[in-house]
């Protein structure tokens, strides 16, 4: 079969004369734990990454900043004349410290890199360290977020009383009482900018909780339905009427005619009219709620 | 067109002709008796000239076959692959198998691909005559757009980076070569394009930071002939001005998955190029960061770049502008040209002359849209820095999954309108890697809620909407179209029908219930002379037909 060297930088050659594979290394002496093998997938990423205990993470972090930080920085993202390490070829193709072992020990003397003795075990713990910035990168569902909570809540509180109108169908005496207390400040932010999921699917009725969408279904005759809607498309409409009665119809252009009324809508019609400040300040003043 | 000929070319009982399954000469006469390329022709069209199936006979449109199709070794007719029958862990999680390929059509047998899986289907019954397993050894499994046709070879890319040669007659392979290393994040998706003896190979994978390209290799044995890369390698280079240093473009991104088009006059490819890395903040990659988020035309011959146009300067959100560059050939402004067509994930829509890359038009597709501060001289959108992610969090639309993405549009040169699905809604890019050099995505998002999706016509020389559709069930936005001189427009809406329209009304004229949404750009071609259209919706291919 035929293959090729794939890489945007010249080839980059490691020689693996002598080197031990750090992969076949028996449990070390001085009785610690074994590193954790196990792997996560997915999270965005499309390699199984291997999940490290902190032990680990932590001794190969001290290491690397004692013996490697000078060159390639403490967070191995560059330094003094050495590369980005967690973009770095060898280290992304390493598997258990194959690729990055012989270059530690042997050094790479045409590119000023000088070799380091280090024990396997210490080699292993580097190892761990950078595998583990390449998945924290590399899986971007498992970014944890920041404060985000930098808004100002008085004018978050105007917002909500004023322009934002949220007063006019909420209480933070009532129904948004210690709202604060209950939900993370992201989750919060994401409640008030679309209480319904995500909003992004088709309507599901599961999803409208305490607040349904409703519809009326007006036949030609006259007659009328209403209810919770269940369905809506081109072809069909669908709803429960307050006897719990399931009725469906099907649609053909303006026939019958359908009317549907989501309580939400406040909340679509603000996704265009929010500005940044008003949804951190609004968050802000959410937060202060417990 | 003359089908003999095309006939002759495609014969599958001819050992490995050198000539083309798709004649140069019928980029926008496409095949009516063959689909033999993911657009159909090299045009990006997907408009076919057959009007057996019309507006006046749709309404008898009826269900030919349904084939459901099961991934995975069990029933395999021939394996490959290095690694293992399963799929890693997480592999599978943008959505499990769902078919996104265009299936080809030649000589009365469909191909069609998913990813580490190939097929192919007697088109008269849908009854399975090979299929091919590949055995993976990981990358992302999100899907594969169909495979490419040369006289007797089929070619197509797997998750983990190999482009694979099959005998389209036996399923067998033939050879796979490594496109790029699955260990740094990139996976493989392209439908090969096939011109003259170039198969034309691109690939994907933004989770780490690593630089895309393209390639053609020869048909016969793999071999690389030329290779593109879609950033400048080093300083000094063109298009090096616009990043700030070389580590930034060597790991710059820009990634090639969705096939390019073709004007065999020009002798040039066309392909539109994904967005930057890191993927969601710009920080450490300050400029424009060429030739990312861009419309290319590339020599065929020599991978040169001819010109080059940069629909989304400095993205950082994620609006890869690999949407198909569709060729044009019509009147703007009163003169004839030859142009160039995208409606872009960034939520824009771009006519170009395809000869020389000068901008024609610039006009938004959708309302949401709030991120760009207007347009300059050469009709790009100026990025609003304000909407760049933050630690707190901006709201913007349209979100990285786009105005509209990487399902197929259609242009009917008969309407002079190109079709395609937008979505409006927004979400929130908090910024998660403070660091002078971040890496990966650098931001995390969070869909903050939108308008569902609506069917759009756009009058190419305006970019003005002429008709649209919006689905009243919420949900949808980017879905396959194929037009027709039968005057139809074939989708999906976003709860299982496929639906026709008239093209020049927006009026629904047909539409039936499959048992998921239309996940492909339909087909139509004749067969033993009779119409018929060919749709992927989920695990299964429904073929439609009018019985005469």
């Amino acid at each position: 079969m035929l293959k090729k060297a794939v890489g945007p930088l010249p080839a980059i050659v490691v020689v693996l004369a002598a080197a031990v594979p750090l992969a076949a290394q028996a449990p070390d002496g001085r009785g610690r734990a074994e590193p954790a093998r196990s792997t996560r997938g997915g999270a965005g990423a499309g390699n199984q990454y291997t999940v490290y205990d902190d032990a680990t993470l932590q001794r190969g972090k001290a290491l690397f900043t004692a013996q490697c930080g000078f060159c390639h920085g403490a967070n191995a993202k560059g330094g003094e004349g050495g590369p980005d390490l967690l973009r770095a070829v060898p280290v992304l193709d390493d598997e258990n410290g194959n690729l990055i072992g012989p270059i530690v020990l042997n050094g790479r003397p045409e590119r000023g890199m000088p070799k380091f003795s280090l024990t396997r075990e210490q080699i292993s713990d580097i190892t761990a360290f950078l595998h583990e910035g390449i998945r924290a990168a590399a899986q971007r569902a498992t970014y944890p977020l920041r404060d985000i909570v930098t808004g100002n809540a008085a004018a978050g509180r105007a917002y909500f009383n004023g322009t934002g109108k949220c007063s006019t169908c909420h209480s933070v005496t009532g129904d948004l009482r210690g709202i604060g207390g209950k939900y993370d400040p992201v989750t919060l932010q994401g409640k008030f900018l679309m209480p319904r999921g995500g909003g992004r699917g088709p309507f599901n009725p599961a999803e409208t909780g305490g607040n349904p969408v409703t519809v009326t279904v007006t036949l030609p005759g006259g007659k009328v339905f209403e209810g919770k809607l269940q369905r809506i498309d081109d072809f069909d409409v669908a709803l429960t009427d307050a006897a719990g009665e399931y009725h469906s119809f099907p649609r053909k252009g303006d026939v019958p005619a359908v009317v549907v009324h989501d309580p939400l809508q406040a909340h679509f019609d603000l996704l265009r009219k929010y500005s940044d400040a008003d949804m951190h300040n609004l968050t802000a003043y959410l937060v202060t709620l417990k | 067109m003359n089908a003999a000929r095309l006939l002759a070319a495609v014969a599958l009982c001819v050992p490995a002709l050198p000539g083309q399954i798709l004649d140069p000469a019928l980029l926008g006469k496409p095949a009516t008796d063959a689909w033999p390329t993911y657009y159909g022709d090299y045009s990006g069209r997907r408009f076919s000239t057959l009007k057996q199936i019309n507006q006046s006979n749709v309404k008898a449109m009826t269900l030919a076959w349904i084939t459901r199709f099961t991934p995975g070794p069990m029933g395999a007719t021939a394996i490959g692959g290095l690694g293992t029958d399963a799929i890693p862990a997480g592999g599978n999680e943008f959505g499990g198998f769902i078919i996104k390929a265009t299936p080809l059509m030649v000589n009365g047998v469909l191909y069609f691909a998913a990813p580490d899986n190939a097929w192919a289907v007697d088109a008269r019954t849908g009854r399975e005559l090979w299929h091919y397993f590949w055995k993976t050894t990981g990358g992302i499994h999100i899907g594969n757009r169909g495979v490419g046709i040369y006289g007797n070879w089929l070619y197509f890319e797997t998750p983990d980076n190999y482009l694979v040669s099959l005998d389209a007659r036996t399923g067998k392979e033939r050879w796979h070569i490594q496109i790029a290393d699955v260990k740094q994040e990139y996976f493989s998706t392209v439908a090969p394009i096939i011109v003259g003896n170039h198969v034309m190979v691109g690939t994907g994978g933004d989770s780490l930071d690593v630089p895309g390209f393209l390639e053609a290799v020869d048909p016969e044995t793999g071999a690389i002939q030329w290779k593109w890369w879609t950033a400048p390698l080093k300083k000094g280079d063109p298009g090096s001005e616009t990043w700030p240093d070389e580590n930034s473009m060597r790991h710059g991104g820009g990634m090639t998955w969705i096939p390019g088009t073709y004007d065999p006059d020009l002798r040039l490819y066309y392909i539109g190029t994904g967005n930057p890395n890191p993927v969601e903040t710009g920080r450490g990659r300050e400029g424009d960061n060429l030739w990312t988020c861009s419309i290319v035309a590339l020599n065929i011959d020599t991978g040169k770049i001819a010109w080059y146009y940069q629909v989304s300067p400095h993205d950082t959100h994620d609006w890869d502008a690999t949407e198909t560059p569709v060729l044009i050939d019509g009147t703007f402004q009163g003169r004839p040209r030859k142009m160039l067509a995208q409606a872009s994930r960034n939520g824009y829509f771009f006519l170009l002359d395809r000869t020389n890359g000068e901008h024609l038009v610039t006009a938004p597709m959708i309302e949401t849209m709030n991120w760009s501060k207007g347009l300059n001289a050469k009709g790009q959108p100026v990025p609003n820095p304000a909407k760049e992610s933050t630690v707190d969090g901006v709201l913007v639309s349209p979100p990285s999954g786009g105005a509209t993405n990487w399902p197929p549009p259609s242009f009917d040169p008969e309407t002079g309108l190109l079709y395609v699905g937008t979505s409006e809604s927004y979400s929130v890019f908090y910024l998660t890697d403070t660091d002078p050099h971040p890496e990966g995505y650098g931001a995390a998002e969070r869909g903050a809620g939108g308008f569902g999706g609506t069917v759009r016509a756009i009058d190419y020389k305006t970019g003005k909407t002429v008709w649209s559709h919006h689905w009243p069930s919420g949900g949808g936005g980017a879905a396959g179209m194929l037009t027709t001189a039968g005057k139809l427009l074939f989708t999906g809406d976003p709860v299982q029908h496929l639906v026709a329209f008239d093209v020049t009304s927006g009026k629904i004229l047909w539409h039936a219930g499959l048992t998921a949404n239309v996940s492909n750009g339909p087909v139509t071609y004749l067969l033993d002379g009779q119409q018929y259209l060919v749709v992927g919706a989920g695990d299964s291919l429904y073929a439609f037909t009018v019985e005469p």
